[in-house]
């Protein structure tokens, strides 16, 4: 299974939704989604699952040497936005419908039911009726019914909303087992420390564009401030008095006796290493990486002044 | 999984969340009870009726009452004879007004039996008899006398069926199953659908099939539900038929009022034109978003404007608005068996109506699926007519 997408467009109206977009996603690697309400994600998931289709460029799937326009539906599994399953019905005929519609055999089914059942701890409520369950619940029998027919890809917009953090983690276990099995899996999500755990490499889009593309470290390069030392002294600092001295680099007060100090470039780091005696004994230094969740509004900020300035 | 398999896998689903098997059981077996509690109780075997006590004011010379009657004379006041039917020494008290030609009755009982109707009409012959005698006529002269007026009808159009009463109940009876079959798929797909679409399980079935598969398994679903609805209600009908005939009317068993010739017929119009109408109303409840607040739910009956038009137009068979409905795709699955249970068909009438039905069906098959297809996805604000009519006639679906 790969997939490149090679400069789509979609338009609605007068609105774009995407905007010249291009990626490619590997076999069997966690590819995140990432981007804030409105970006285009879910835009961008319908065009790969084959709902619509793009105004322009090409979206190009290869599966066992066949290549598609959209993703073949017998390797989709499929977690859509717009979510839901039939609430009168009990969750093993739930589940039993999709496989059977995904032509796995009734036998096969129901042992595939039973062992996800067991790991998302549903297996003794098996034949109660969905509705009788919490919303969270409800999310955890989507998914299991998004892989009984195991997939090559599955795509998932937003696994994680309406989860508490046990059954987060549930679910980036149960994505890391898919992984484990070869299976490609695309997620769009807003929580950035799942994606973190979990993403081998991700697309950040607003506007419809790419603003950052590939691994957390091609990112953290990208973006250009991933490098910062969190630094306590033996007394105290006064940070205005250390930005004066050490004039290339960002310096923020933690506290009387602490300062992070940004270096924009990674190669930054020995000249600041050196510099810092000039400030006074130091206690220790631990490093301070900007996580994705940092990287992240960065990069929609600095996004957004672009636009901005664009428009102006 | 191919294309077949799913429908057939959707159209299983689709009946089995209306089709509950106890609830099923325990209806027919009410209705067996009921029909079994009845037989015996008219068969006496529940319920052993003693005769009914009638005193009359009068000596009613000559009449003979059955038994379930014990009539005596008695020559008390009126409020005496009263006083004994309040008191249950009897069942009844017959006052008459006149002693010479008693033209008027009154009964005095406890409260509304059903064996006064049966009193009734023996006291009805044994007072012609009494009018006879006194006229002096003879047996057969009262006979000549009750006898109705044999009024025929001979049509000129030897297309039209000798025993007409025989082929309009018939005709009758297949819109009525008709109409059935309608309003069941009509609630149904409406629930379905629209029920469907608020759990938001659209975009899910959308990735395991096709729009055209998911509302032609949809489809048959409830088109085998309608058939089950209509075989139900006929084979009730038909023993609450022989039920009347045979153990409260004491007749032999009868079907001959019915045409059964037309039914291999009936069944394949009926399939054809339940599907059509199926496929229509999906295509309607898809685009609602909220059934309590759309508009568009009014247009959901409009399947049933040929069956009702049907009713309306059933006395003329042989008219020029029949035979052009009895082709027409739309209305050819109503007015086609119809005619053939009022009238004689020539095969090739049937033939082009019939293949007229079909392409109408698969062309609102198409329709309907592009419309639903659209429909489903589309939420928070519901479509015009005009974005409806664009998809429906859409090249792509």
């Amino acid at each position: 299974m790969h997939i490149k997408v090679d400069n789509i467009s979609k338009h609605y109206k007068e609105v774009t939704a995407v905007n010249g977009l291009s990626f490619e996603v590997q076999q069997g690697e966690v590819f995140a989604l990432l981007g804030p309400n409105g970006a285009g994600k879910s835009s961008l998931v319908r065009m790969l699952v084959g709902f619509t289709q793009a105004d322009e460029g090409q979206i190009t799937i290869t599966v066992n040497g066949e290549q598609y326009t959209s993703i073949p539906a017998a390797e989709l599994g499929y977690l859509p936005e717009d979510r839901g399953l039939y609430l009168e019905k009990s969750l093993a005929q739930n589940l039993m419908y999709f496989a059977t519609l995904r032509g796995v055999d009734k036998k096969t089914a129901k042992e595939r039911i039973d062992y996800w059942l067991e790991r998302f701890d549903l297996l003794e409520r098996k034949d109660d009726q969905l509705k009788s369950l919490s919303k969270g619940n409800q999310q955890k029998v989507q998914l299991i019914s998004a892989v009984l027919h195991k997939p090559q890809l599955v795509l998932l917009d937003e696994p994680f909303s309406g989860l508490d953090p046990v059954n987060q983690e549930k679910v980036v276990a149960f994505l890391k087992e898919l992984k484990a099995q070869n299976m490609t899996v695309i997620l769009s999500a807003h929580q950035m420390s799942m994606v973190e755990k979990l993403a081998d490499r991700m697309l950040l889009m607003n506007h419809g564009q790419s603003v950052l593309y590939g691994t957390l470290a091609d990112i953290q390069s990208q973006v250009g401030v991933g490098s910062a030392l969190k630094v306590t002294f033996t007394h105290a600092v006064n940070g205005i008095e250390a930005s004066n001295k050490l004039t290339q680099f960002e310096i923020e007060q933690l506290n009387d006796m602490t300062l992070a100090i940004r270096a924009e470039r990674a190669d930054q780091l020995n000249q600041l290493l050196s510099h810092l005696p000039e400030l006074g004994d130091i206690a220790f230094i631990d490093s301070q990486r900007m996580d994705l969740h940092q990287l992240y509004l960065h990069a929609i900020e600095a996004d957004q002044a672009v636009q901005k300035g664009a428009a102006a | 999984m191919n294309r077949l398999n799913q429908t057939l896998t959707v159209a299983k689903w689709e009946f089995m969340q209306f089709f509950k098997w106890k609830q099923e059981l325990i209806g027919k077996s009410i209705m067996l009870l009921v029909a079994l509690g009845m037989y015996l109780w008219h068969n006496q075997v529940l319920y052993q009726p003693e005769p009914q006590q009638i005193v009359s004011n009068i000596e009613l010379q000559g009449l003979q009452l059955n038994d379930d009657f014990v009539l005596r004379t008695e020559s008390k006041s009126n409020d005496a004879l009263i006083a004994e039917v309040k008191a249950g020494n009897i069942d009844g008290a017959l006052i008459f007004a006149s002693q010479v030609l008693p033209q008027q009755v009154t009964l005095y009982s406890q409260g509304k039996m059903s064996w006064q109707n049966d009193l009734q009409v023996q006291l009805n012959d044994y007072a012609r008899s009494n009018a006879a005698v006194s006229l002096n006529l003879g047996p057969n002269q009262l006979a000549l006398l009750e006898q109705p007026l044999q009024f025929e009808t001979n049509y000129l159009d030897e297309s039209v069926k000798d025993a007409m009463q025989q082929s309009s109940i018939t005709a009758k009876g297949l819109l009525f199953l008709m109409a059935i079959g309608v309003f069941m798929t009509f609630g149904q797909v409406f629930v379905a659908i629209t029920g469907e679409k608020q759990q938001r399980v659209t975009e899910q079935l959308y990735s395991c099939m096709d729009a055209k598969t998911w509302i032609e398994g949809k489809i048959i679903g409830q088109v085998l539900h309608a058939v089950k609805a209509m075989t139900t209600t006929a084979i009730t009908t038909l023993l609450v038929f022989a039920f009347v005939q045979v153990i409260l009317k004491g007749r032999a068993l009868d079907f001959s009022i019915f045409d059964f010739t037309v039914l291999p017929w009936f069944i394949v119009f009926v399939l054809v034109g339940v599907y059509m109408c199926t496929a229509f109303i999906a295509a309607i409840a898809a685009a609602i978003d909220d059934p309590n607040h759309s508009g568009k739910t009014a247009f959901m009956v409009i399947p049933l404007i040929p069956i009702m038009t049907g009713f309306m137009m059933m006395d003329s068979p042989s008219s020029l608005a029949v035979t052009v409905l009895s082709y027409f795709p739309l209305t050819a699955f109503v007015f086609m068996p119809m005619k053939m249970a009022l009238i004689d068909v020539a095969f090739w009438q049937v033939a082009i109506a019939f293949i007229s039905s079909l392409l109408g069906c698969i062309v609102i098959r198409n329709m309907a699926a592009r419309m639903f297809k659209m429909g489903m996805t589309m939420y928070g604000k519901e479509p015009d007519f005009k974005t409806m009519m664009k998809w429906a006639i859409a090249v792509k679906s």
